[in-house]
């Protein structure tokens, strides 16, 4: 095989790796909107079998567990191949640190089961789902193919404002990353609900200032102004996703141990954009280093 | 030597009968519910196909249940005060609490701190039964085969023990746990009896998993009749 096959065959498996990460952290919310943390009382194995009937909350719980442990399957198996075919050592190591985040990523599920979900385990297992998130997220793009790499020559910014750019969406990815752990808060504590809210407003901004910077800044006809309204787009529909889970959680009758179907699409589709949020930012902030 | 035993033995049971209070009443009493019963939410158990096939009819939630006689069933009754400093033996015997039809059996039930609390399943389908309590241990046991059963124990006094079953989401039940034996929960026609109460002055409390507590002061006389308890609880 020759290294430019190779290279981009690498790329477009990183890349379907990462969209079942994705697919991977919509099964966590569904599995938390269903309040079916614990229908299953070990790990790893699901009432003392790999493969038990999925019947109520069991097919939340266990469905989550074969896509986490496809995943980590996937992730290994990409780990091997970035060790084989990519010959930077900064991305051989970034794959190791993905693999590092999927065994201590499903490490922290089993404990939240062990333990009867501690609010600080529950929590720490949601920002590391979008910490590895994130992690295959920038393997995908060091390893996409040197034809779509960026080329500066083409920039309309001058180095200042690239450092501006940079600056700037390293701090709107930031701002959406403790927003995630907020948001995880409020799921697994039904606290900080106040400053999920503020801070949100705080976040919208910073992303509407990040995607005007790349719109001034990249030219019309590049790929990246296109994700940078994705991102915006992307943070709309959160924001109004967040009102739909404030409502059916927090403001309509709950009942706490069967939530009602609004009450678990709101709330799962919310963590589940808010990845999307994230990840589109985190892109951004990548691409604006280079 | 058999001579000797047999003193010994009647002056422990002498001894002990002595210690015991000359008197002790049955309380009785029942829980009555005025206003409009709440229409019981049906549970879906689509879910589970074992859950479903075992019902022929719609079943109901079981937060509130008002009998046909307008009074209210698992009404959790226990004397609250005037036990403080008394010790109580614990009863070997086991609390039985069972999963059936994919409901608890029952919904309501009282046991002693250190008393076996014995929990089986007589489902062919697979329950957890995971205990929220506030005060003693939680647990979260699977029971994935008809016939199991577990034995645990619950460290210390608790009104009311939460334990919900998180593969079908409307099974719970609660679990009164004291440091003494004197409690009843209210049954199909609204009454209680707690039985065996030493005399004394003491507070009763009723309480309901949805419509809160309520309370009476009751005084068990060295002799005589109890006058029946009665507690109403509205919509």
């Amino acid at each position: 095989m020759n290294l430019s096959k190779s290279s981009s065959l690498l790329f477009r498996f990183s890349l379907f790796v990462t969209a079942m990460t994705l697919l991977l952290i919509a099964a966590g919310g569904l599995v938390t909107s269903h309040k079916a943390g614990l229908a299953v009382p070990d790990w790893p194995q699901s009432y003392g079998q790999w493969m038990p009937p999925m019947v109520g909350n069991i097919f939340w719980e266990h469905g989550h567990r074969m896509i986490a442990g496809s995943v980590a399957v996937l992730t290994l198996i990409l780990c091997i191949l970035v060790q084989k075919f990519e010959k930077k050592a900064s991305i051989r190591r970034l794959a190791w640190a993905a693999l590092g985040a999927v065994l201590a990523q499903a490490l922290l599920g089993g404990l939240t089961v062990i333990f009867l979900l501690p609010p600080a385990v529950s929590i720490g297992h949601a920002i590391l789902a979008q910490t590895f998130f994130c992690l295959l997220i920038a393997l995908t793009f060091y390893l996409r193919p040197l034809d779509g790499r960026i080329s500066r020559s083409s920039e309309r910014r001058s180095p200042e404002d690239r450092g501006y750019v940079y600056r700037l969406w390293i701090c709107v990815a930031a701002a959406v990353y403790l927003q995630l752990f907020l948001g995880a808060t409020v799921r697994h504590t039904r606290m900080a609900i106040g400053f999920h809210v503020g801070w949100a407003l705080a976040v919208l901004f910073l992303i509407f200032l990040g995607v005007r910077a790349i719109h001034n800044s990249a030219p019309p006809e590049s790929r990246w102004n296109g994700i940078a309204t994705l991102a915006g787009v992307f943070a709309i529909v959160q924001f109004f996703l967040g009102i739909g889970a404030f409502l059916y959680t927090q403001v309509l009758p709950y009942d706490a141990d069967i939530p009602s179907l609004g009450a678990v699409l709101f709330a799962s589709a919310h963590q589940t954009n808010g990845a999307l949020v994230l990840g589109t930012c985190f892109l951004l902030a990548l691409r604006s280093r280079e | 030597m058999n001579k000797g035993l047999k003193t010994f033995a009647v002056l422990i049971a002498a001894a002990y009968a002595l210690s015991q209070p000359a008197w002790a009443a049955s309380v009785k009493g029942a829980v009555a519910f005025t206003g409009t019963a709440p229409a019981g939410k049906p549970v879906n158990m689509a879910a589970d196909p074992t859950c479903a096939a075992q019902h022929k009819t719609p079943q109901m939630s079981e937060e509130v249940v008002v009998n046909s006689n307008n009074t209210l069933k698992n009404v959790f009754v226990y004397v609250k005060t005037g036990l403080e400093g008394k010790t109580f033996p614990v009863p070997a015997e086991p609390v039985s609490f069972d999963q059936s039809g994919c409901h608890y059996m029952p919904h309501v039930v009282g046991v002693m701190v250190g008393q076996p609390f014995q929990i089986i399943n007589s489902d062919s389908t697979l329950h957890n039964v995971h205990s929220l309590s506030k005060e003693s241990k939680q647990f979260n046991l699977g029971m994935p085969i008809k016939g199991m059963k577990i034995k645990k124990t619950f460290e210390k006094p608790e009104i009311m023990a939460k334990v919900k079953c998180d593969v079908h989401p409307w099974m719970n039940a609660y679990i009164g746990v004291l440091s003494h034996p004197f409690y009843a929960v209210s049954g199909e026609d609204g009454s209680f009896e707690i039985k065996d109460l030493p005399p004394g002055t003491y507070t009763l409390e009723a309480w309901q998993e949805t419509l809160g507590t309520k309370t009476a002061e009751i005084t068990v006389p060295e002799s005589g009749e109890i006058p029946a308890v009665q507690f109403s609880f509205g919509s």
